[in-house]
């Protein structure tokens, strides 16, 4: 790609709207202390709060209540815009908790597991001697996509789930086999020729793919939000043998079911995220097992805008900050709202663009294309010094972006993230890409004498050591690595931000998917409710409070509640 | 304790204060009454005995540890203090210390702390006379100015942010504030207001601040232009990687990187 870092640092305007009238570059400023009073949002909290006490009789939210009485806003409470967007939105809407749209991203990861079709097609041809053929086919994923909501089959007078409250569930499924796509009813599939038509990647898709016949499977949101990501499997399974009985006429009682469904729920289930070990006790599908390299292959940015790598990188590091900081370690291991604020750093106010579009120009100009630089440590070295160097300085260079970054723990996630996304990039690396990582994590803290908050001090300084090392229990690569790898398990502003340099390798490489084509494929599918080619987009849509989510129970519950 | 002296890289200033606050080669720039101290901490009542989790280790008959027969307790072990906490903010506008400065120069010269270090604070925990000993040689030194460092244990936040328009840090509890040209603090680490006025002494001059700093800025010494500590930095990478993958090549020299000369004071 061809590009030139512009002559205005690309976060200046975002500080504009940030701090209106001010200049940006002043050290100093008058603290007004206007309280909790300046911001919108604040004070709607507290209207809130106090008709919540009103109802229920016992107080609730408090502005007042911090530390004997000092109201929060002593200093200025600034808006966030959603980078790369125009959109302006306050710092709380980014909670998941306020905003559907995060949610129903984690959703739809949750509910998602892609199950093989052709282990139960061998099945119903070799044990049954029944023909599979595009159009039983057809027949099945009509069936399936009755069921899978949770609509009774086969057996009657079933209780059923409703149709409204479950409209976001279906099966499609997906091969590289063109000539069976071809064959089965359109509304049944994931197109891979259409949706993958830039440089080459459906060659590739389909390449990697082969005859291979798989589903899509999304089961409904409301079911994932009662139950555990475990369940996903089971709901699918369950469903998909009941389809097969009824599409293929068989017997529900034979003993070929049991190998649909040992199919269904193992020997052929892709499941989204592993399971986790006793000590954290999550089942699959839970955000701790998922890997960087699924996490990347979900986002598909790289799909609709290739020519951008730097793109593609900073929406998979939004969407993987949002799941591992804000979900992962924010609520499932810590609790607490905290570590919103770690996430939002890497999506707002199009700073770690900036960073890493500046990185992106150095490369270009001294290694040349995408992909061609070195993979050794002193290309990390080289690019991460200088894209530190240069965040550093901008730091300092412009108070109000040090005042919005005002943790350490932010500006360490950005500025190795920056040059890690460079580095992958530049080599097609992710371990390069790590390897920057950690350098970056080292020149921060000497420049500054300090880096981010305790746990820098545990993986970022020790985790050198295991970039190259693949030895049990010390290294692996990049891409399957996860929330739970042995000193990432515990550290917010990281994990997220791995996910997107595993993409930014392989972005740089310029390869169709990071670790599995058959992620890649699914998540591009137009029907799923959260748009993962747009992650930043979707989550300003949610904060602007009009993303509409799946999932919702309006229509067993009494209007106006 | 003879520690002394430190080594670091680098020939700036900035270089040179870095290896006096490891060395403990700090000038005294104020005093600060022990009432005052302990009112601003705000551990207990300036004046009071310190309270003690145990009984004297002299009066405890202690076990034959070969341990305990090497290592000389701290004056506070000694008396059985508790284990309190002192807590700095520095400020990131040349502020004259940081934060893993401030922890190099507790852990290397005095005996019996443990220091915490992270961005926006930095954290010194110790028997409570150990503690108070080590906090006002920190606060009374050139490593503290009082309008770009603090005592705050409790929201903390103020090391980034743009500085008032009198110079001084910002702090959302406002536990220091400028009177007569001193820095006057009337509130205790945690905002607790306290029946005292504990003067401080009087801001440095950002022209002072600069030459006691330990920060790299672009206002100041640039850290691009240190050679030689980022060549350390580089040092440090290339053999905690190397050490994981082929231990027997770490010692090497870095591919690229130039001689580091490790200075003292």
């Amino acid at each position: 790609m061809a590009y030139k870092y512009p002559s205005e640092k690309i976060f200046v305007e975002a500080l504009k709207s940030k701090f209106a009238g001010l200049d940006l570059a002043d050290q100093k400023v008058k603290y007004v202390r206007a309280g909790y009073l300046q911001n919108a949002r604040k004070r709607e909290f507290q209207a809130a709060g106090e008709r919540v006490a009103e109802q229920r009789g016992m107080k609730q939210y408090d502005v007042n209540v911090h530390l004997g009485g000092m109201t929060l806003g002593q200093r200025q409470l600034v808006p966030y815009k959603l980078s790369t967007r125009p959109d302006i939105v306050e710092g709380d809407d980014l909670h998941y908790v306020n905003n559907p749209a995060m949610q129903q991203m984690w959703d739809d990861m949750k509910r998602t597991i892609i199950v093989g079709m052709d282990l139960a097609h061998e099945t119903l041809e070799k044990r049954l001697g029944k023909e599979v053929t595009p159009e039983s086919i057809a027949g099945y994923m009509e069936a399936v996509n009755h069921t899978m909501p949770g609509a009774a089959i086969v057996q009657e007078h079933m209780v059923e789930t409703h149709p409204g409250l479950v409209d976001d569930c279906y099966v499609k499924m997906f091969t590289g086999d063109d000539e069976l796509a071809d064959e089965i009813d359109s509304q049944y599939v994931i197109n891979i020729n259409d949706l993958f038509d830039k440089e080459g990647q459906n060659e590739k898709l389909k390449a990697a793919i082969g005859k291979t016949t798989w589903q899509a499977v999304h089961i409904p949101t409301i079911v994932v939000r009662c139950c555990d990501g475990g369940n996903t499997s089971r709901w699918s399974a369950m469903q998909i043998g009941m389809s097969f009985i009824a599409a293929y006429n068989m017997c529900a009682g034979e003993a070929a079911v049991a190998d649909l469904a040992f199919a269904a729920k193992h020997a052929a289930a892709v499941q989204m995220a592993e399971m986790l070990p006793a000590r954290r006790a999550r089942s699959p599908n839970e955000p701790g097992g998922l890997s960087f390299g699924y996490c990347a292959d979900m986002v598909q940015t790289l799909r609709v805008k290739p020519e951008d790598p730097v793109w593609y990188t900073l929406e998979v590091v939004a969407c993987g900050t949002m799941l591992y900081d804000q979900i992962w370690l924010g609520s499932y291991m810590s609790g607490g709202v905290g570590f919103t604020q770690y996430a939002t750093a890497a999506y707002t106010n199009d700073v770690l663009d900036d960073f890493t579009y500046y990185g992106y120009d150095y490369a270009l100009n001294k290694y040349g294309p995408d992909g061609t630089a070195p993979n050794d440590l002193a290309t990390a070295t080289d690019l991460a010094t200088e894209v530190t160097l240069n965040g550093m300085e901008c730091y300092e260079d412009y108070p109000t972006l040090l005042e919005d970054h005002f943790g350490g723990s932010q500006r360490a996630g950005i500025l190795a993230a920056a040059s890690a996304c460079t580095t992958g990039i530049a080599t097609g690396n992710a371990q390069v890409a790590l390897s920057a990582w950690y350098m970056s994590m080292y020149v921060h803290k000497e420049g500054w004498g300090r880096l981010g908050f305790f746990g820098y001090d545990l993986q970022d300084q020790c985790g050198a050591t295991n970039v190259c090392s693949y030895q049990g229990d010390e290294g692996c690569c990049l891409e399957l690595r996860g929330a739970n790898y042995p000193n990432y398990a515990m550290n917010v502003g990281h994990q997220g931000e791995y996910a997107g340099f595993t993409g930014a390798a392989h972005a740089g490489a310029h390869d169709a998917y990071c670790c599995n084509p058959l992620v890649k494929v699914c998540f591009a599918d137009p029907s799923l409710v959260f748009d993962f080619s747009y992650i930043r987009k979707e989550y300003a849509k949610g904060a602007m409070r009009t993303f509409r989510p799946a999932g919702e129970r309006s229509l067993v519950i009494p209007a106006g509640v | 304790m003879a520690y002394t002296p430190q080594y670091y890289p680098g020939s700036s200033h900035v270089a040179v204060n870095r290896r006096k606050h490891m060395s403990g080669d700090v000038e005294k720039l104020r005093t600060v009454s022990d009432d005052d101290l302990v009112a601003a901490l705000g551990h207990r009542a300036p004046g009071s005995d310190y309270p003690s989790t145990h009984p004297p280790l002299a009066e405890m008959g202690e076990p034959d540890c070969p341990v305990r027969q090497m290592v000389e307790p701290t004056p506070g072990a000694a008396a059985g203090d508790r284990v309190r906490y002192s807590q700095f903010t520095d400020s990131m506008y040349s502020a004259p210390s940081i934060p893993y400065f401030r922890s190099y120069y507790a852990a290397i010269n005095f005996r019996g702390v443990d220091p915490g270090t992270l961005s926006g604070r930095q954290i010194v925990e110790a028997r409570e006379r150990d503690m108070e000993a080590q906090c006002k040689a920190s606060i009374e030194s050139e490593m503290t100015c009082p309008a770009l460092a603090g005592l705050r244990g409790c929201t903390v936040h103020g090391h980034s942010l743009r500085l008032a328009e009198d110079g001084m840090m910002f702090d959302m509890l406002q536990r220091t504030h400028l009177e007569g040209g001193n820095v006057i603090e009337d509130k205790d680490q945690v905002g607790v207001p306290i029946d005292r006025k504990v003067n401080l002494g009087k801001p440095m001059s950002e022209a002072e601040a600069k030459k006691r700093t330990t920060i790299y800025r672009t206002d100041g010494v640039k850290y691009r232009s240190e050679e030689e500590v980022l060549d350390h930095v580089h040092l440090v990478h290339h053999r905690r990687t190397m050490y994981g993958y082929r231990p027997e090549t770490a010692a090497e020299t870095a591919p690229g990187v130039g001689p580091v000369t490790y200075h003292t004071v």
